[in-house]
């Protein structure tokens, strides 16, 4: 395996065992409704699916991917393009945006935003990871978390190095050359 | 300093920006990239006087984000540096408590990135 790979973070089996306590939270929050779950591609998508296999309710699933700052989709654009749309209409629906991890804040921001013009009942948030000391956009509706995570780099369990390793059963920590330590308190 | 600056959608200033630092820049330009409304060093803090009155120290955010109510500090630089502006927001945050702001480090806009190739040297 890549000499980047770390140790575990979180093992397969704590990730199973959260993943069922908010699948089983999610299912009361929504009984009797039908929600729609969003996965926000492409590193939410082991989430998703595991996710989605917790919810003792009916729920609908799709996807949406944005081109990420910098990234070699954005080709030239200075404003932030979607790469792909929702297939369902969320008129009137509830829906469920299921994020691996939220940082900033910026790109959920963006997808709330979007959402909301197209007039679902409510919109909520569900993220796997979080790391709210970093947050730039506070006013967003996060409403489960997976885990509170410290400022560090990720792979597996659908996060990628350089699109490798998505498929690793558990969560490692990752160390890249040059890395700097951004985890100085203020 | 003379850094090509684009037009941007969401820059609510009433003077065009003038960015200190390649990294200024580059935030300024995800923070329009993700349309979060944004100004660019808005305001200055006095942190201290002297008995006089005079102002011997003050510190000016990078950037302030309207719709959130915060200032932004933007660091890439060594430890050492980022010590020393932490020391200055401590002091901010002492005198004017009212008052959000939070660093924005690099690590912040390499994960918008989604890669670790930003030329970010300032």
């Amino acid at each position: 395996m890549d000499d980047r790979i770390g140790e575990i973070y979180l093992s397969a089996a704590e990730l199973a065992a959260r993943v069922r306590e908010l699948g089983a939270e999610i299912g009361r929050d929504y009984e009797g409704r039908e929600p729609v779950l969003v996965g926000s591609l492409k590193a939410s998508l082991v989430f998703v699916a595991d996710l989605s296999r917790a919810l003792p309710i009916l729920h609908a699933l799709d996807f949406v991917e944005l081109a990420g700052y910098g990234s070699a989709q954005m080709g030239g654009h200075e404003q932030i393009r979607v790469l792909k749309d929702l297939d369902l209409d969320v008129r009137g629906r509830d829906v469920l945006i299921v994020e691996d991890v939220i940082d900033t804040g910026l790109t959920l921001n963006y997808l709330v935003r979007a959402f909301e013009l197209r007039e679902p009942s409510s919109v909520s948030v569900v993220t796997l990871l979080d790391r709210p000391y970093r947050r730039l956009v506070d006013d967003l509706p996060v409403r489960y978390v997976g885990f509170v995570v410290p400022d560090e780099l990720f792979v597996g369990y659908g996060f990628d190095l350089d699109e490798r390793y998505r498929e690793l059963p558990d969560l490692r920590l990752l160390r890249l050359a040059g890395q700097v330590d951004s985890a100085a308190q203020v | 300093m003379g850094l090509d600056t684009p037009v941007f959608r969401v820059f609510r200033g009433s003077e065009p920006p003038r960015f200190a630092s390649p990294a200024e820049l580059e935030c300024a330009k995800v923070l329009d990239y993700y349309g979060v409304p944004w100004e660019y060093e808005p305001r200055t803090f006095v942190l201290e006087e002297s008995e006089d009155g005079r102002v011997t120290e003050a510190f000016t955010p990078d950037f302030y984000l309207p719709e959130q109510d915060l200032y932004v500090e933007i660091t890439v630089m060594k430890q050492s540096l980022v010590t020393r502006k932490n020391r200055k927001l401590r002091k901010l945050r002492a005198r004017y408590p009212e008052i959000k702001i939070k660093l924005f480090y690099r690590r912040d806009l390499e994960r918008l990135a989604q890669h670790f190739h930003l030329d970010l040297a300032s």
